[in-house]
């Protein structure tokens, strides 16, 4: 991994694209597999019940790849400090998601370099989930 | 065209749990979990590595005390609508973390692709064994009736 520092990121920035492919199994095994979950997460015919078209990939996965992906972009000495995320249409299981990003702002607050980033999931080139991310980053040394 | 009418189905009785905080939930970060998670997703940031006794931040989400027991389920079908994570600091593994959860909000909303809904917000704050602030979470359900999202499609 490599690592950021405040000192190189500037508004407008993009991270690198990522592709991720959600299925049932990926989504049964996160929660794991001895725990309850909602029946659409692995069963496509009750997620169609649900109206959602297919097995819904849950929430709390896409989140955590948002988290990940900016993780990784961030480096092993950033800090994600905040996420948030609007699941605007559901996903269901084999459908691509791509996540992609861009730096909004960057500000130093109370001593700390904050990096505020627009992330999205694409699903077929449409926006499935809408987050915001604040990171923090640390200085070049 | 007439506007569509329909009748709230929120009551006082529903109402009367905004703002009740629940008795602490007790969790413990366990390392299965926590590895189950990582891997599932293909984590490979050093510092959830085996052996350093650090979790991601999202493993928090997967566990339980997350939604409050009092919080109604109003219609039948639920889809996760908006969430958000806050995080004061790493969460380590064994530890045990007290969650304290509330519905924060109950709405109504006619449109859209399931046709009334009812937004319910809750939020849960995480607390370290000595007190100190972990986590906070909000998170936005959307309660609907699967019935009516098909009769509008």
């Amino acid at each position: 991994m490599n690592q950021l520092y405040y000192d190189d990121v500037n508004v407008n920035d993009e991270i690198p694209t990522s592709e991720k492919m959600p299925t049932e199994d990926l989504a049964v095994d996160f929660f794991g597999r001895d725990n309850p979950t909602n029946p659409a997460f692995a069963d496509a015919e009750a997620g169609k019940r649900m109206g959602v078209g297919g097995a819904l990939v849950p929430g709390l996965l896409k989140l955590s790849w948002i988290t990940q992906y900016v993780s990784d972009w961030a480096g092993t000495e950033s800090h994600v400090n905040n996420i948030r995320a609007a699941y605007r249409r559901p996903d269901i299981a084999h459908r691509a998601l791509t996540l992609s990003g861009r730096v909004v702002d960057k500000r130093q607050e109370n001593g700390k370099n904050i990096v505020e980033l627009e992330v999205m999931t694409l699903a077929e080139g449409e926006p499935s989930v809408r987050g915001n991310v604040t990171v923090e980053l640390p200085t070049r040394p | 065209m007439p506007e569509e009418e329909i009748q709230s189905k929120i009551t006082d009785e529903h109402r009367a749990v905004i703002g009740v905080k629940s008795e602490p939930v007790t969790i413990t970060v366990n390392e299965e979990d926590a590895r189950r998670m990582r891997d599932v997703i293909g984590d490979t940031d050093p510092r959830y590595a085996d052996g350093t006794g650090i979790a991601a931040p999202y493993v928090i989400a997967g566990f339980g005390g997350g939604r409050p027991r009092s919080m109604p389920f109003i219609l039948p079908g639920g889809l996760l609508t908006q969430q958000e994570w806050k995080f004061s600091r790493p969460i380590r593994i064994g530890e045990t973390l007290s969650a304290v959860s509330q519905v924060t909000d109950i709405r109504e909303r006619l449109g859209g692709r399931y046709g009334y809904t009812i937004l319910m917000t809750s939020s849960t704050d995480y607390f370290g064994a000595d007190g100190e602030h972990v986590a906070a979470n909000m998170t936005t359900i959307s309660q609907f009736d699967p019935a009516m999202a098909k009769a509008r499609e």
